[in-house]
């Protein structure tokens, strides 16, 4: 699963950044001083700190991180991360983050989020398996099907989730698959788990353009990021109509105004490990090809891509944010300004959280869906959520990202409401 | 409960102190890196935010900490404290100092310390209520009777480990007594607990006097703190055949060089709930009470007593500490340049938590004890404590403080030895 950072200042800390976001948006909200405070706060916050026994004998103390956000609207749900730079205020942002995203797309989940302190590159298979399994035993007291449900981040994959499904299962005494999503297939995973945060950009792009009046028949689109979630995206727009014109990776990008076919692009990544140098394309950098013409802009990349330096040359009439916080607070005002659309990431790629609650849904009900199925459900919640954002935007003259923050925080705030304060 | 926090300059914090103290033990004993730093470390620790409606209406959201520290010899047992000055770090330092506390009498208890930042004078008694049944709830994923068994501790008393007790077994559906102690009789509390804190007071002095040929009978005795552990280390050390020479409380102290009569001392200080106004002796000041001439110094009252600026003029041959932390390391260094024998806290004052085992394993058996049984095993186990310590100091020429601490951690690591690393 990718998990959500929204904007993120790159160098600022993640938990002040994420705080003043929910200050602004809860200012449009009538909630008091206590409640507001609890909205805020994770609710708990483990850190643990375990050994693991090195390949050549010798024993490394590790760091670990799990922040239950809240729990008011249900289980918990969340990423897990393994990368050296992790620290418990940015898996606290991440938790807050995650809350927001499952709320505003209606899931019965509250934010969750896991990280290790730990370079995965630097161990082999056999460390980072008894590393993980180690962690899955130390957070077991939080996680559980029924409670908190992690899924991959940054750093973690298929496999990892593979080994907590296992640890937690060997312990329990009993195969529990509905403990962890983004699990392989054979074990549970869902069809259409892989695709489906780029298929949620493309639904939430149908629905932008036909509010906006923008025809995808015959669009132009520029793709940044050809990964799991670019380059689905970019298959998909194809087939809705659209004229694939640009797309890139880390080697570079690639251009063609009379349109690149995605699939074979794809072919040709998959071949080679980059995008650069498909046939009759001319090269471009990744800084050009955000300022390319065209009517759809698809960042699936990194953060802060769209900055203050470059929005002013922006000339998509819409962009989907594919990855993570693309775009900063100052190009969000300049592109807002030039009249922009920009749908924001917890909604754009929110496809990605959405297709594990059908897999825990799966887990849990042991029947399991057929792809077009799990389409079907993606499809009717994002139109439902695009829509409850839209009309949040017109009734409080807002932009998009502030109408999905403000939508998300009430549907909490409502449930708090309704649940009163225990005991 | 009290709560061991060793020696804690005022001013250091006090997470560094406690590592500082491991340090300079561990230094004693051949551990290799990685078991030294898992040996140092917080297993794991629980930050949670919680809200709490108030007689008012509003609600306040309060922030509160529970640290296992180690799990190596068994479930986890330490204090809940309430105290506006709650910090992780003091938690975190508090339950590694329980850790080493439980290994040097040898029960089968890692250390844990839990705490909410506030003020409880400063809530009504429905408020305290609400506030700790809510924060049972959210400590719930640590604590239990197989796990983790909180006590009193600074701020909190046999009532709220009372709400505790309950708030866990209705989440239960059945009574669990034994997942708190220090709970009041009436629901599983053990006879002998409110004593057992200065009966092992007493009963260390009367080994200590033993090993190192100090004459008991006549010996002149001087007790600062009249409180729960004081007033008995006092009974308990007149019936030693001591002569207690003076007693002190908050109110200041009272002196007559041929003896106090204890048993009339305590009829009065039940009566007039204070030392003062004691008509069988002359009143000194506490400052003065430390620097009268005796042979056993039992300080039983604050933290920072005996410092560096009255150590030189202290006149006992032992002192014996009651209370947690009366020395500060520099009074601790003139004290042993001097001669003086020092017991130190986390053996002397040992008795509290060796009766909370006890009610512990009451509880898990449903099966109570008498006072005397309660007494003699607490008996066996302080003397057999005091003996091991001893025989450290013996072996590496080190104080008994020191030498406490080489003996607990010693411990531990050997269990950890013997368990192996997971998985």
């Amino acid at each position: 699963m990718s998990v959500q950072t929204v904007v993120m200042a790159p160098k600022g800390d993640a938990w002040e950044q994420a705080l003043r976001q929910f200050n602004q948006a809860a200012d449009y909200l009538p909630l008091k001083r206590g409640i507001r405070d609890f909205l805020a706060y994770p609710k708990r916050e483990l850190t643990v700190h375990f050994p693991v026994k090195m390949d050549d004998g010798s024993v490394r103390i590790i760091t670990g991180h799990r922040v239950h956000h809240s729990t008011v609207l249900g289980p918990n749900k969340g990423g897990i991360r393994y990368h050296p730079d992790v620290t418990l205020n940015e898996v606290r942002a991440l938790a807050m983050w995650m809350t927001w995203k499952c709320s505003l797309v209606g899931l019965p989940y509250g934010g969750a989020k896991g990280g290790v302190a730990v370079n995965p590159k630097e161990l082999t298979q056999n460390e980072l398996e008894h590393l993980t399994r180690r962690y899955a035993t130390e957070i077991s007291i939080l996680i559980g099907p029924e409670a908190d449900i992690p899924a991959p981040d940054v750093g973690t994959n298929p496999q990892t989730m593979a080994w907590i499904m296992d640890t937690y299962s060997m312990h329990r005494g009993y195969s529990t698959p509905a403990v962890v999503t983004g699990k392989p297939v054979p074990i549970g995973g869902s069809l259409g788990r892989v695709e489906a945060t780029g298929r949620g950009c493309v639904l939430t792009a149908r629905e932008a353009a036909r509010r906006i009046g923008l025809a995808l028949e015959g669009a132009t689109v520029v793709v940044q990021g050809y990964g799991n979630v670019g380059s689905i995206a970019a298959c998909l727009l194809a087939d809705i109509g659209c004229r694939i014109v640009a797309a890139s990776d880390t080697g570079g990008g690639v251009y063609n105004p009379r349109g690149i076919d995605p699939r074979a692009l794809l072919d040709h990544k998959l071949r080679t490990g980059s995008v650069k140098d498909f046939p009759n394309t001319d090269a471009v950098t990744n800084q050009e090809l955000l300022e390319l013409p065209c009517d759809v802009l698809v960042p699936s990349a990194l953060e802060a891509q769209i900055t203050g330096d470059n929005a002013a040359r922006i000339k998509a009439r819409l962009i989907v944010e594919g990855a993570n916080g693309p775009t900063t607070p100052d190009a969000d005002a300049v592109l807002a300004d030039r009249g922009i659309v920009v749908i924001p990431d917890i909604l754009a790629n929110s496809g990605g959280v959405i297709v594990s609650y059908f897999e825990w849904v799966q887990g849990l009900q042991q029947f399991f869906w057929t792809e077009d199925e799990v389409n079907q459900n993606l499809e009717r919640i994002l139109v439902r959520a695009f829509e409850q954002v839209w009309r949040v935007a017109e009734d409080k003259r807002v932009n998009l990202r502030n109408a999905a923050l403000i939508r998300a925080i009430d549907r909490v705030a409502e449930a708090l409401h309704l649940r009163g304060i225990y005991p | 409960m009290t709560v061991g926090t060793g020696v804690i300059a005022p001013k250091q914090d006090p997470w560094e102190a406690a590592l500082e103290q491991f340090d300079r033990a561990a230094d004693h004993l051949s551990l290799k890196r990685g078991l030294r730093e898992f040996l140092a470390t917080p297993h794991r620790e629980l930050t949670v935010h919680f809200p709490v409606k108030m007689d008012d209406g509003t609600v306040r959201t309060f922030v509160g900490h529970r640290v296992h520290h180690s799990m190596v010899l068994g479930p986890t047992k330490g204090g809940v404290r309430y105290h506006p000055a709650v910090t992780l770090n003091e938690v975190r330092a508090l339950a590694m100092l329980m850790s080493w506390k439980c290994a040097v009498v040898g029960l089968p208890y890692g250390g844990a310390k839990g705490g909410v930042a506030v003020d409880p004078a400063g809530l009504s008694f429905n408020e305290l209520e609400h506030l700790t049944r809510r924060y049972a709830s959210e400590i719930l994923p640590m604590i239990h009777p197989e796990g983790d068994i909180p006590a009193p501790d600074v701020g909190t008393n046999p009532q709220v480990m009372a709400w505790i007790m309950d708030t866990y077994s209705m989440r239960r559906g059945y009574s669990t007594p034994s997942v708190v102690t220090g709970k009041p009789i009436a629901i599983g509390g053990s006879a002998g607990r409110l004593e057992a804190t200065g009966r092992g007071v007493a009963i260390t002095l009367r080994e200590a006097a033993r090993r190192y040929g100090y004459p008991l009978e006549g010996a002149a005795v001087v007790v600062q703190g009249f409180g729960n552990v004081g007033s008995v280390a006092a009974v308990q050390i007149a019936r030693l055949g001591c002569t207690v020479v003076a007693v002190s409380d908050v109110s200041g102290g009272v002196y007559r060089p041929g003896g106090l009569d204890v048993e009339r001392l305590v009829a009065h200080v039940r009566e007039a709930r204070t030392v003062a106004g004691f008509r069988g002796g002359e009143a000194v000041s506490n400052a003065e009470l430390l620097e009268l001439p005796c042979d056993f110094l039992v300080p039983c009252a604050l933290e920072g007593q005996i410092a560096e600026d009255n150590a030189p003029r202290i006149r006992a041959k032992v002192v014996v500490e009651g209370a947690n932390g009366p020395t500060t390391p520099a009074a601790d260094a003139i004290l042993q340049d001097r001669g003086v024998l020092v017991v130190p806290d986390i053996v002397a004052n040992a008795g509290g938590v060796v009766v909370s085992y006890f009610e512990w394993v009451q509880g898990l058996q449903q099966f109570f004890w008498t006072e005397d049984e309660v007494n003699a095993n607490l008996e066996r186990i302080m003397v057999r404590a005091f003996a091991e310590v001893a025989a450290v100091a013996d072996a590496r020429r080190v104080t008994l403080r020191s030498a406490a601490l080489i003996r607990a951690i010693d411990r531990v690591a050997q269990a950890l030895y013997l368990r192996g690393i997971y998985p």
